[in-house]
């Protein structure tokens, strides 16, 4: 049977070019491999739950509770199916493990990001990668935004309300771009239709295939060495082939950390439903968006409100803090590769602690997006008294900017400690070594 | 030196796939355009989406009670969620729900404690607007990003508003005193007629939703061509 495949599909010739690909041993590596699992797995959980969703905000008599005949209770269908998928045999669990493996998606595409940061994998040749990943990462954030809106429960509609009020507070053309966008002046009828179109179909697709070209580039590039391949053979391509060695080792992660999102799913509840009720006039207090927004969230907290009119647009705080400063970080994070002038090819993934700067500059990075996520709990912080109510934004703007400044010269620092002890060891090692001639 | 110029056939292949692709280009992005045009549909006002209108009466809009009349006798300084009643077409009641934008609170004071804010400040209060017992409402839809304000705890007369604390005193005209919000929440100008609480305009300016005035002016105008 091989060999009639491989008269018709030249399988040897995929064999050779990419079932042979060599990965790198080394722990570090399996972080982008969790991120595309997840993204299999969350594709075939959500194929399971939009098989029983309806796509619908049109109001329908709630089948667990109708009401009286002359009285019915009525809520979105959106709702409604959410409700029937709960009482589903195991819905409940298939819509935790969409939710959950959306979290671990999201966390585990942050620290492979951070890994390629940190040992300069994103250095020439591929800095397109680094740009796909980035879009990669933006489309997943709303990818797993759209999804929050789907079951339509007064969170979902709470939710969906700033979010439209953030579209719409972009200067000249917000008010078409929000309409556009969610289907007429929102709540509009077709708002459920339109985002579940943005959530199965155009996302999920625009998601797929940058993966496909961030996984083609990737095997085209090869995946940056380890140091230990230097050691070994220097500029060859270390590491077990995808089949038949890396395959195993694969197979046993995917089921390990799946298996590990089941058992979450299983005890940790998510987003209840039945809790926040269907789409209400009354708002849900301390409503927080998920944990990789929320530094976004925490700009909008301590930024001061203003309007500001030019030439007839209006360019207000929600703007400034929703749009321009998240516009502002993305770019940054674009600019990465840039900052690198070097015009060799990179081969070895770079020990971090020898290049202090980038390291610094990571670890202000990731600061001050801390600072800014706990900003998001300002509300919180205040009403426990932690804060004085007063000063709360001004204190909340020292850190932002403070925090990252002592970060980065603290680890300057640790660094520039670190190699002169280092120095010193080897100067007395060499001395005592020309001592014992 | 050649009598005939030299036709290289590579260029007019190239000029040809050149002028091809361009061509496509531009009917695709045409077809875009237009496509993207169909994404927004046209504005639809229902009477259940209309802004609030002079002769609505006031019902509640918390869960458990929506839709029953709000009585002058049930309103504390603690404010109360409204909706907006008004008419459809055929005379009956439609609770105006569907524009989440027309939330109100409504609230009493006592009437001589209302202060009308100074030219400067961009507020408006209608004394008229407040009914004679010293009822008053405004827009319950915090300006900021839409969330609804509650009584302040510290200090119950003013309105507080949970979500990036944003800070109101409904005894000025609704002004903010304090956190993000841009704007005053607009009020609602009503009178008491028997046991209800009846519109007697609609809000005196923009409400949350709405980018400023002018918005909010050319929004009217669209409702009262569709509705009339
Ligand atoms: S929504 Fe009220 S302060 Fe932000």
């Amino acid at each position: 049977m091989n060999q009639w495949l491989d008269d018709r599909l030249h399988i040897s010739r995929l064999n050779d070019k990419f079932l042979r690909k060599a990965f790198p041993v080394h722990h570090s590596f399996f972080l982008g491999e969790i991120t595309l699992f997840s993204l299999i797995v969350l594709i075939i959980t959500g194929i399971l739950l939009a098989l029983s969703y309806e796509p619908s905000n049109s109001p329908v008599v709630n089948s667990f509770d109708p009401g009286t005949r002359a009285e019915p209770n009525m809520i979105p269908a959106a709702y409604h199916s959410a409700l029937k998928i709960n009482a589903m045999p195991f819905g409940d669990m298939l819509r935790r493990i969409h939710h959950w493996m959306a979290n671990i998606m999201v966390a585990a595409a942050v620290i492979h990001m951070m890994r390629v940061y940190f040992t300069g994998a994103f250095k020439k040749p591929r800095e397109i990668n680094w740009w796909i990943g980035m879009l990669l990462l933006i489309f997943a954030a709303l990818t797993a935004v759209t999804g929050y809106i789907l079951p339509y429960d007064n969170y979902a509609y709470n939710t969906v309300s700033v979010i439209y009020a953030i579209v719409k507070s972009v200067p000249w053309v917000g008010d078409w771009l929000a309409q556009a966008a969610f289907a007429g002046r929102f709540p509009g009828e077709g708002i459920i239709p339109r985002i579940y179109g943005y959530h199965i179909m155009l996302l999920p697709g625009i998601l797929l295939a940058l993966t496909g070209a961030h996984m083609l580039i990737m095997i085209k590039q090869k995946h940056t060495q380890p140091q230990y391949a230097k050691r070994i053979a220097y500029k060859k391509i270390v590491g077990v082939p995808l089949s038949t060695q890396q395959t195993p080792i694969m197979l046993l992660l995917v089921l390990l950390f799946t298996g590990l999102v089941v058992l979450f799913s299983a005890f940790i509840p998510v987003h209840p439903i039945e809790h926040y009720g269907p789409p209400s006039a009354q708002p849900i207090s301390g409503i927080k968006p998920d944990w990789y927004l929320l530094w976004v969230f925490g700009a909008l907290a301590i930024i001061p409100g203003f309007e500001l009119e030019v030439l007839g647009g209006i360019i207000s705080a929600e703007f400034v803090g929703a749009m321009v400063f998240p516009g502002l970080i993305i770019g940054a994070m674009f600019a990465v590769p840039m900052l690198d002038r070097a015009k060799d090819n990179q081969y070895y993934a770079e020990n971090p602690t020898n290049h202090p700067v980038r390291l610094a500059a990571g670890v202000a990075f990731m600061a001050m997006m801390i600072v800014l996520s706990v900003a998001g709990y300002k509300v919180e912080l205040v009403q426990s008294g932690l804060l004085p109510e007063a000063s709360a934004n001004t204190i909340l703007w020292i850190l932002t900017i403070g925090v990252p400044l002592v970060s980065y010269f603290a680890t300057l620092g640790i660094v520039r400690g670190i190699r002169a002890l280092r120095e010193a060891d080897e100067r007395d090692a060499l001395a005592h070594a020309h001592a014992d001639d | 030196m050649t009598r005939y110029k030299k036709q290289d056939p590579e260029m007019t292949r190239r000029r040809f796939v050149n002028a091809a692709m361009g061509g496509a280009a531009a009917v695709g992005t045409l077809g875009l355009v237009s496509a993207l045009g169909g994404a927004k549909p046209v504005l639809r006002i229902t009477p259940d989406k209309a802004p609030p209108r002079a002769g609505d009466i006031l019902v509640h809009a918390t869960a458990a009670k929506e839709g029953q009349i709000i009585r002058p006798s049930e309103i504390t300084d603690r404010v109360i969620q409204a909706w907006p009643m008004g008419k459809d077409q055929d005379g009956n009641d439609v609770i105006r729900k569907a524009e989440p934008n027309n939330l109100v609170g409504v609230q009493r004071f006592r009437k001589d404690s209302f202060k009308v804010p100074g030219e400067g400040e961009h507020v408006e209060l209608k004394l008229e607007g407040i009914a004679e017992d010293g009822i008053v409402v405004y827009s319950n839809k915090c300006t900021h990003a839409g969330c609804s304000p509650e009584n302040y705890a510290k200090d119950t007369s003013k309105l507080f508003c949970s979500c990036h604390s944003g800070l109101y005193d409904p005894l000025q005209g609704c002004k903010v005193i304090g956190g993000p919000p841009p704007r005053a929440m607009p009020q609602l100008p009503i009178k008491v007629e028997g046991d209800r609480l009846v519109v007697t305009e609609t809000f005196v300016s923009a409400p949350f939703g709405f980018l400023n005035n002018l918005d909010w002016e050319t929004y009217l105008q669209r409702v009262k061509e569709i509705l009339g």
